[in-house]
């Protein structure tokens, strides 16, 4: 999984994909923290993060779409399947890698937490906290998009489909109540309240194995209907 | 070792690989010769573990690649067909990679991928990206991931396709050096170059095997008539006349006249394999024919391949779907006649049974009157 992890890191970093990510995720971030927060002369940290958890419907897939859309589409993916490596391991590997890159351009908001800290007292435990919930909810996202790279070898169609589905997912529960489930937007909005909540750890967790799961499943069916 | 046992793969009513059986054998270099889309990247694919077999087993050194898919992907360097290679790592980057994939120890590493690097000849370019190579460099940076930790079986889909005469022959150079120490699994479009290099070939066609020998036997057993070579110093050209004189030769064509010594070159066509060498000399000491040169022209392996290959009956996918159709239903027939056959004994022993029962309640019934009128 380290080998996978190594490569995936070494590819987010030599091209543009990690850079264009972060530097969007950022760019962004900081236009809502002008507009929520220094505007409006607050200093709640945590407010940031209800807008910026739509970002992450449109910026995952920037992270996702290659993952295995494009070993697919160049012919690596039989040097990956034909090593002695699991296939867990290398989903695994790739996942985490990702979640690496969101990890530390995450880290990058807390900047935003330094300069509100020089104009007040916005509180460290509240904005940690709604820092895990973010990083839950953008590791479930991750696990999505790379289910969707796995199904496809068109990165296009790769990214479409994952915003295609958090946007469902964000919007269904306005249709009806029943659809609530599945927004995991809807799941995330307590953490900014300081609140840290089971349930939703328990929905972000099991929706994040769920799709690394199926993703494992598409690549193993592969070998036999391929 | 590899050892491929009845294997099958389909893709709906496709069939990419039908019924295959073949082994190689430990330190052999084996030629997997076939048209496009005959099977031979399906069958090295299943080999490798990249895609499974529908049915049948694969056996690489003494494990099943269905039970034990690491140990036998850890003793596999494979070569994919279209050299894929990470387009966004340097040449060393990349072998170092491979290197991790396939669980070479940490330790070993670097002495392993220094010799990878060492033997494909890629040390001038081993701090570029793969992506600027040309297409010699990138096959031979694909061979290098192939090689690396020097696993004892190889598997090399078209080795040599884009590369210039000297890559040609540096990279069968390279793959000669592997045997003994190595089991190599090569395939190639390229026939020579399969004689050259291997000791064994493998002929598959639609999906069958058709051939599996030695190069030369190939050679011999698909060999029809004879083609020899004569050059002869004849200025009454009566050499063309031998051929009323020997019934086996079909044929004589002029080939070349030497404007120097006036001698001409003859091909000799036989009817049939038999060496008629010694005829023609004989005759043409008769006829004052001075012969300057007679040699008997190899069969190719080329020729034996397109033999072997145009020989089969061409049977359209259609035809083969229609014959595996017929081939289930007879199988069903069967399988109905077993069933009828069985439920007819049923039926035969539920009817003996029931005779014996009433045959039993009869005695029983006679017994029991003949005892009340003894009563």
């Amino acid at each position: 999984m380290l080998a996978v992890i190594k490569k995936e890191l070494k590819s987010y970093l030599l091209s543009p994909i990690g850079y264009v990510f972060a530097g969007l995720f950022l760019l962004i971030f900081s236009i809502f923290f002008y507009v929520t927060l220094f505007a409006s002369k607050s200093i709640k940290f945590e407010y940031l993060f209800y807008n910026g958890a739509t970002v992450l419907t449109f910026i995952t897939p920037v992270l996702t779409m290659r993952m295995f859309s494009e070993e697919r589409k160049n012919g690596t993916e039989q040097l990956l399947l034909t090593s002695p490596r699991s296939i867990t391991s290398i989903v695994l590997g790739k996942f985490f890698a990702a979640g690496i890159i969101m990890i530390f351009t995450e880290a990058f908001t807390l900047i935003y937490f330094g300069i509100l800290k020089y104009f007040g007292n916005p509180s460290l435990l509240v904005a940690l906290n709604t820092l895990f919930g973010f990083l839950l909810l953008s590791l479930a996202y991750i696990s999505f998009g790379m289910f969707a790279s796995s199904i496809t070898e068109n990165q296009i169609v790769a990214s479409v489909l994952t915003i295609g589905v958090f946007l469902a997912m964000w919007f269904l529960p306005y249709m009806s109540n029943i659809f609530s489930i599945f927004s995991l937007i809807d799941k995330f909005e307590k953490y900014p309240e300081g609140l840290i909540s089971i349930p939703e750890i328990v929905t972000f967790v099991s929706f994040s194995v769920l799709f690394i799961l199926l993703t494992i499943i598409v690549l193993q069916r592969r070998k036999s209907i391929k | 070792m590899i050892k491929v046992k009845n294997v099958t793969k389909k893709y709906g009513n496709f069939y990419a690989v039908r019924n295959i059986n073949f082994e190689v054998n430990d330190g052999e270099i084996v030629g997997f010769l076939g048209r496009n889309g005959a099977g031979k990247s399906t069958t090295m694919n299943m080999i490798t573990g990249f895609i499974e077999p529908t049915e049948g087993e694969i056996i690489v050194n003494g494990y099943n690649i269905d039970e034990k898919p690491k140990k036998v992907k850890a003793q596999i360097g494979y070569m994919p067909e279209g050299t894929p290679l990470y387009y966004d790592l340097t040449v060393k980057e990349f072998i170092s990679y491979m290197a991790e994939l396939k669980m070479v120890p940490r330790k070993k590493r670097k002495d392993a991928v220094k010799k990878a690097i060492e033997s494909t000849g890629l040390e001038k370019v081993q701090n570029n990206l793969t992506k600027n190579l040309s297409r010699g460099y990138k096959q031979r940076v694909s061979l290098a991931g192939a090689i690396v930790g020097d696993p004892d079986i190889l598997i090399l889909d078209e080795p040599t396709v884009g590369l210039d005469p000297k890559q040609v022959i540096e990279i069968r150079e390279l793959i000669k050096s592997f045997r003994k120490n190595h089991t190599v699994l090569i395939s190639s479009h390229i026939l020579s170059e399969v004689s050259q290099l291997c000791e064994k070939v493998i002929i598959i066609d639609k999906g069958e095997i058709i051939a599996v020998d030695t190069p030369e036997k190939l050679e011999n057993e698909t060999k029809e008539t004879n083609r020899i070579r004569v050059t002869v110093d004849d200025l009454d050209d009566k050499f063309l006349n031998i051929k009323d004189e020997i019934a086996d030769i079909s044929n004589i064509k002029l080939i070349k006249e030497n404007e120097e010594d006036k001698s001409k070159e003859y091909i000799v066509e036989t009817t049939n394999k038999n060496d008629i060498r010694k005829q023609i000399f004989s005759t043409c000491a008769k006829n004052n024919i001075t012969i300057l040169e007679m040699s008997i022209e190899e069969n190719s392996l080329e020729n034996a391949f397109i033999k072997l290959v145009e020989d089969r009956p061409e049977y359209s996918q259609k035809e083969i779907n229609k014959m595996q159709y017929e081939k289930e239903i007879e199988e069903l027939r069967e399988e109905d006649r077993i069933n009828k056959e069985e439920k007819e004994k049923r039926k035969q022993a539920i009817k003996e049974e029931k005779a014996r029962k009433k045959a039993n309640k009869k005695s029983k019934k006679e017994k029991s009157s003949k005892e009340e009128e003894e009563n």
